[in-house]
């Protein structure tokens, strides 16, 4: 037997990784960055270094309030070296707001404790599974609004991130998928469904960010598509934070 | 591409990181589920030596979120991953047989009532060894199960 579960060893101090991918604003001639996603891995040498795995696994356990709890932690206390210039963007679980009464309290307590404004926060809210009550989910994210962080739908196109979704939950920033994105040079439906968001999105206000952008091909696709804000490996690949003294 | 406002700043404070696996010529790709950490490590360093590429996992929930995020072409799982009765090798078992139908699947155990290996062949498990199986006969039931599918 092992002494610690998969569990314990990521709520440990220390158990989780923080890495930072740019979310780039795609003018013509200038590029500059918007935000940082924040983005967390699990202990290392484990399977759960692999973001798949480790979310896969928490949503298993049910366990999706206490993780994310753990990863705002280390979030906020990795952005406390970044520039204060960029909005910095964090991955909840819809179940999170759901479920976790306390979330914009904790939140808010602590984004206070590492001098980070709340207006300068996007929570991506990762919608995994139908939600039960709609209505503590919907409080939630109003108390959040109310406080002055913006929001956005990660994974559009997927799962449960679909129509009915946007409409009810109205978020500002629309996250399209990388099943869309990459590749879509080459792809005319995926082209269609990509400006059927972009619509959207300027019908209801909000902004679109397109995911997985691997090449020139697919920057050169979604800003055609009237996108201007984008992220991927092409732009800026994940990284660790390098603290100077 | 022309990077402008705080992108210098935030790029001096960035450290790229390699791809956390890489992918190396084909082989059989193997999940080892077990909690014992001397039979894991076992069983993991012979298959490898073996020529398998062999992960693992420790727990059930840890087990599926393996199996539902990579396809494997055989499951090699104890009977119970806890002190308790519960019999976690079988819901590994129904769970693969949801989501990836051609994986294999060996049961190993040391509580293998003909209860329990009947519950096991019903839901599709291709062999089920009792514990202490020496090493080579795994191989070989491993073998035999890939060269047949």
């Amino acid at each position: 037997m092992r002494s610690r579960t998969l569990l314990q060893e990521i709520l440990a101090e220390g158990g989780l990784t923080v890495l930072f991918q740019p979310i780039m604003e795609i003018g013509k001639e200038k590029f500059s960055i918007f935000a940082m996603e924040a983005l967390s891995r699990g202990p290392k040498g484990s399977n759960a270094e692999r973001a798949d795995v480790l979310f896969e696994y928490v949503r298993r356990k049910g366990k999706e309030s206490d993780v994310d709890r753990a990863c705002a932690a280390a979030v906020f206390k990795a952005s406390e070296s970044l520039p204060a210039c960029c909005s910095i963007s964090l991955n909840v679980h819809a179940a999170t707001l759901e479920r976790d009464r306390d979330w914009p309290e904790f939140l808010a307590d602590v984004c206070g404790r590492h001098g980070l404004p709340l207006n300068r926060l996007i929570l991506e809210i990762v919608e995994q599974q139908k939600y039960t009550d709609p209505e503590r989910f919907f409080q939630a994210v109003d108390r959040l609004r109310r406080a002055g962080v913006r929001v956005a739908l990660d994974d559009i196109g997927l799962g449960y991130s679909n129509y009915r979704m946007l409409i009810e939950l109205h978020p500002d920033f629309f996250k399209i998928d990388r099943y869309f994105v990459t590749g879509s040079s080459q792809k005319p439906n995926a082209r269609a469904a990509i400006e059927s968001i972009v619509l959207l999105a300027d019908r209801l206000g909000a902004q679109v960010i397109a995911e997985g952008i691997e090449t020139e091909d697919d920057l050169n696709t979604v800003r055609e598509l009237g996108i201007r804000m984008a992220q991927g490996y092409y732009l800026a690949p994940p990284a660790s934070i390098v603290k100077k003294n | 591409m022309v990077w402008h406002s705080c992108a210098g700043q935030v790029a001096s404070r960035l450290r790229c990181v390699a791809p956390m696996m890489s992918i190396t010529h084909p082989q059989y790709r193997m999940l080892v589920v077990e909690d014992e950490s001397t039979a894991l490590a076992a069983l993991k360093k012979y298959f490898s030596k073996q020529g398998y590429r062999v992960e693992y996992a420790r727990e059930l929930e840890e087990a599926e979120a393996m199996i539902i995020t990579a396809k494997y072409d055989v499951v090699i799982a104890d009977l119970r991953l806890s002190w308790s009765y519960a019999v976690e090798g079988l819901e590994i078992l129904r769970f693969v047989r949801h989501h990836s139908r051609g994986t294999k699947v060996v049961i190993l155990t040391a509580y293998g009532t003909p209860e329990i290996q009947r519950s096991a062949r019903a839901l599709g498990a291709e062999a089920f060894l009792q514990k202490p199986t020496p090493l080579p006969e795994i191989a070989d039931a491993v073998k035999r199960l890939l060269e047949r599918s």
